[in-house]
């Protein structure tokens, strides 16, 4: 056992766990990103409400309320594809984890 | 211990999904600078060879007095732009019917393409870019159309001196936010189908889910973006007009 641990303890291995580290941050942090989803969901649920509300005083007017709904949802979504974007780039760019390579294990 | 250790972490690597961008189908240097022909481009051109097809197909032979179902489906399509137009940019703005309607056919098959295996164009942030600016400029070739200089300028300064700053970071955050939403939406429908595919990939053959997952990202989603954008287009080129 102890022998084990000395062979785990040296620069690369500790090199390789700080790496791991980094990658497991940068997936909490996509995952903590897409909390974003809640604003954009709330936006979009209450215009889409209002809408409804609106089409029902006045059913004649459903086509202008249509149309005005899914340009607000689309500025509403706004934010929440920020944040996608930014989960994104954390998932799969990985620039956090490719920037630390630079730094600390230089070719 | 550990070599097992890391044996199983490279294995696991391999076996993870993962996004790649467009494809380098060739680069050359030129002007100091290196040129990528991208999958992206070929797959516009192939767009561009379906819109020429559509437009030899629907636009030759017409009449007067409609007589055959192709030409009932043209006009159909060119009153459906036209109506528009008019109905979100008002009529003295019938002179950018062309651009709406090329920009709206172009983004939906842009979608949609993705429906026949190849790669969508607008899930490359280069092409949702170009639109988005080609929408900036034309946002401030307006507002100086109808404000000469003084009135572009005074626009920044509106409606306070001291909002300068913001008018300008408001000004550019629009084409941003176009090209990362049509963008975002495109990327997002590509992740989740390649998703679904790879964790059904294991447990069934990827029958009856993907179906609907494309039904909703691809189609719905593409021809929702497309509108969007085109409404987001027409909205921010009139509502840059000075008095």
């Amino acid at each position: 056992m102890a022998t084990e641990l000395q062979a785990l303890i040296n620069p690369e291995s500790m090199k390789m766990l700080s790496h791991a580290i980094v990658l497991g941050c940068s997936a909490l942090g996509a995952g903590a990103a897409m909390i974003a989803g809640i604003g954009p969901g709330i936006g979009e649920g209450y215009c889409g409400g209002k809408a409804v509300e609106a089409i029902g005083r006045q059913p004649e007017a459903s086509g202008a309320v249509t149309r005005t709904m899914i340009i607000g949802d689309a500025i509403a979504e706004t934010t929440g594809i920020y944040a996608l974007v930014v989960a994104l780039l954390l998932l799969y760019a990985n620039p956090i984890a490719s920037a630390f390579t630079k730094v600390w294990m230089p070719k | 211990m550990s070599t097992v250790m890391l044996m199983a972490a490279e294995a696991a690597a391999e076996n993870t999904f993962t996004v790649n961008g467009p494809l380098i189908v060739a680069s050359w240097e030129m002007f100091g600078m290196t040129w990528n022909l991208t999958e992206s481009v070929i797959v516009q051109w192939i767009v561009m060879l379906i819109i020429l097809a559509i437009c030899l197909i629907l636009g030759t032979g017409l009449k007067v007095v409609p007589t055959t179902r192709r030409q009932a489906l043209a006009e159909t399509l060119v009153n459906f732009v036209n109506d528009m137009v008019d109905g979100s940019m008002g009529t003295k703005y019938r002179a950018y019917r062309s651009y709406i309607g090329i920009l709206i056919v172009y983004v939906v098959l842009c979608n949609l393409i993705s429906l026949v295996g190849l790669r969508a164009p607008t899930a490359d942030v280069s092409v949702t870019g170009t639109l988005a600016i080609i929408t900036f400029f034309m946002t401030q070739y307006n507002r100086a159309k109808t404000g000469g200089v003084k009135g572009y300028f005074k626009a920044f300064l509106d409606p306070l001196p001291f909002m300068l700053p913001s008018n300008i970071i408001g000004e550019i955050s629009n084409p941003v936010s176009m090209a990362l939403r049509l963008f975002g939406n495109m990327v997002a429908g590509m992740v989740i189908g390649g998703l679904i595919y790879f964790a059904l990939g294991n447990v069934m053959p990827p029958v009856f889910i993907p179906a609907v997952a494309s039904l909703y990202f691809d189609i719905f989603s593409g021809v929702i973006q497309a509108y969007i954008f085109t409404m987001l287009t027409m909205s921010y080129i009139t509502n840059a007009e000075c008095e």
